[in-house]
């Protein structure tokens, strides 16, 4: 039996990390990589790492700080897998073949797909065959419609589909990709918890690994997260707001009775 | 990109903490201040005190509090003694930039409270050199108290193996609304180094760091031995005792000026006796003169504004200020180089003015500053640009 991962998610927007909530508030946490450092410190099992920038505009921020701010996604992507030693995901903005191929030449280990996915499905397929369907992840957002169904959205969770998670995931899996990251808008942030029949009615329609995201408050989610059916459960702001997240997230992994590395 | 201020209090988005704006021009700092009216505060105060319970020890302190003798620190001491009945072990970084007042009331704090009171006071040579350096290369003559500040209680907290640390309020939290309210953020390491300290550690003060950094001119003769109060603990000698740092803002409704009606009355706490020159608040900074003196100058000389608008900004989230009133606040205060600060300051380190205006300039941000007939100028939340003095040196990277 695989050991069960953890892993954080961070999101990269006009060249700053932010912290998010349902997609829409985004607050600026600081260096893009200063946190990757911290992540090697603590031997975390993977990263995944999302540019979730809608333009091309940096602001620099204040710059009496000893680590200058760096001004393009593709240079952080460098500095990225300079300083990391965990497999990395690399996602966000990420439209054709080429995007992919420059990503994994610059580090990263997989990329995560989404708008792409979606709008252009055969990309999914050719680049599983180019790069092996390792290296393809797919990410997923689910919005919660005000009748109680759900939606995938695409463009950062600003445009329906008119597809169910669990339709969109079976063609995840029959595209090719080798993972599903599984996001949900309105519990971005809120700290309230997975969606946990989500996670399970999506993970139920697929082989293929799905990752939980969205909604971790407590170190104690994590395994809930895995109970109702997810290969690898993932937060992004938990992260930011504990000393040592890894061994936190993990011990009450581990209390719980999954099998992690520790 | 132009510097733009929040539609609903005072602060400018070319600010020292990471601020951002909604769609409707409403800082981060004001969405979280609204967001605190929202919380159901018994249900944080009961959770407090169960995670309160877990650590309370049987022959050991319960907690560490880090003080500095203001109002924070005597509500947080009232919070853990008075209300929760707790044994806590006082830490303070002393920096030797204390007002009477400010000292005054740290003294008092292990006799009204009854609490034992760990001071740490670095050797005066040794804050001498960091008081410079620190202006020099990061334009903070206050850099050495951030770091004595993040790194006195932990060190102290795992000497007498304490697992909990009680802060008082998270700075950029309150101020810039860094987090949310429902984020329960604690103490790391991560904020200490990148936020607080800039990215700088104790290791860039040393003549091997200046070399390091490039910067060998600078060398005072710092060694490791020197900087050992500011050397932070690793992740592995922390985990072995757990500690943490919890926020007591998290728990309550925190209000530093309810807090300071408080403790005057009930703790005998003083204000500052004499008007600051860069704000019109009495009751905060009193552990460091300069604080509210040229080390918040030099956050006017680098971003264009300083206490007076923090203090506004405050206020107005407060309802106590209109926002015509804190701009008034900023237009009397922001501007003013503090003469009776920077005096004792260029006394104490042995610099002339010249040279002090000479280094301040190195640090003006270009998103603020522009040059216009060899005075420096920006533009101002009310409208129309002022010059605000002579240029005396050109910032390090400055592109015209």
């Amino acid at each position: 039996m695989l050991k069960k991962r953890l892993i954080p998610v961070l999101l990269l927007q006009n060249g700053m990390l932010v912290r998010s909530e349902e997609f829409r508030i985004h607050q600026v946490i600081g260096n893009p990589i200063h946190e990757v450092e911290r992540f090697n410190q603590w031997n975390v099992d993977e990263l995944i790492y999302l540019d979730i920038s809608t333009s091309d505009d940096y602001d620099q921020r204040r710059d009496d700080h000893r680590v200058k701010p760096l001004t393009d996604p593709l240079t952080i992507l460098d500095a990225v897998s300079r300083t990391c030693f965990m497999p990395l995901t690399w996602g966000g903005r990420i439209r054709t073949l080429d995007d992919i191929r420059e990503r994994l030449l610059r580090g990263a280990d997989k990329v995560a797909l989404n708008t792409a996915a979606f709008q252009t499905p055969w990309i999914v397929t050719e680049a599983a065959r180019q790069f092996g369907s390792q290296a393809i992840v797919v990410s997923m957002d689910v919005f919660q419609l005000p009748d109680g169904r759900q939606e995938v959205y695409i463009e950062g969770g600003r445009l329906p589909t008119g597809l169910t998670p669990e339709m969109w995931a079976a063609e995840i899996e029959r595209l090719g990709a080798g993972e599903i990251l599984l996001q949900h808008v309105q519990r971005d942030g809120t700290a309230r918890g997975y969606d946990l029949d989500l996670i399970s009615s999506v993970s139920s329609c697929t082989s293929i690994p799905v990752i939980a995201c969205s909604g971790v408050g407590r170190y104690e989610d994590y395994a809930t997260g895995i109970r109702a059916g997810a290969s690898a459960v993932a937060a992004a702001n938990i992260w930011h707001f504990k000393e040592m997240a890894d061994r936190g997230g993990k011990r009450a992994l581990a209390k719980a009775g999954i099998d992690v590395r520790l | 990109m132009a510097v733009r201020y929040c539609t609903r209090c005072v602060y400018p988005s070319a600010a020292a903490t990471p601020l951002t704006f909604d769609e409707a021009g409403v800082c981060s700092g004001c969405r979280v201040a609204l967001q605190k009216t929202q919380i159901q505060w018994d249900e944080r105060w009961k959770m407090f005190e169960e995670l309160v319970s877990e650590y309370r020890s049987p022959n050991n302190y319960d907690i560490v509090i880090p003080v500095s003798g203001g109002k924070d620190s005597y509500f947080q001491t009232h919070v853990a003694t008075r209300l929760l009945g707790l044994k806590p072990l006082l830490v303070t970084y002393h920096g030797n930039n204390y007002l009477p007042e400010g000292e005054y009331n740290l003294q008092r704090m292990r006799e009204v409270f009854d609490c034992d009171h760990v001071i740490v006071k670095p050797s005066v040579r040794t804050l001498l050199k960091m008081n410079r350096l620190g202006f020099k290369l990061q334009g903070d003559m206050n850099w050495h108290a951030h770091s004595g500040i993040f790194t006195a209680p932990i060190q102290v907290a795992l000497r007498y193996k304490v697992p909990l640390m009680l802060w008082g309020e998270h700075g950029f939290l309150d101020l810039a609304g860094m987090y949310s309210m429902h984020d329960f953020v604690e103490f790391t390491a991560k904020h200490r180094l990148e936020h607080s300290l800039r990215g700088y550690d104790w290791y860039d003060f040393t003549d091997q760091g200046l070399e390091r950094l490039g910067r060998p001119e600078l060398k005072e003769g710092l060694t490791d031995k020197d900087l050992l109060f500011a050397q932070y603990p690793s992740d592995e000698e922390i985990d072995t005792v757990g500690v943490r740092g919890i926020y007591l803002g998290n728990y309550l409704d925190w209000d530093g000026h309810k807090s300071a009606e408080l403790v005057m009355k009930e703790y005998g706490w003083r204000p500052a006796q004499q008007p600051f020159e860069r704000t019109y608040r009495m009751v905060s900074n009193l552990d460091d003169m300069h604080e509210n003196g040229i080390h918040d100058y030099l956050k006017f000389v680098k971003f264009g504004y300083g206490r007076g608008s923090d203090h506004a900004c405050k206020d107005i989230r407060a309802g106590r200020m209109t926002r015509a009133e804190g701009i008034a606040m900023v237009r009397k205060y922001d501007h003013v180089k503090p003469r009776r600060d920077l005096d004792r300051w260029l006394a104490y380190v042995s610099m002339t003015e010249a040279e002090f205006d000479q280094i301040c300039d190195t640090f003006r941000d270009p998103r603020v500053w522009r040059i216009e007939n060899g005075q420096w100028v920006k533009d101002n939340l009310w409208g129309e640009p002022s010059a605000y003095g002579p240029v005396h040196a050109l910032p390090r990277n400055w592109k015209q």
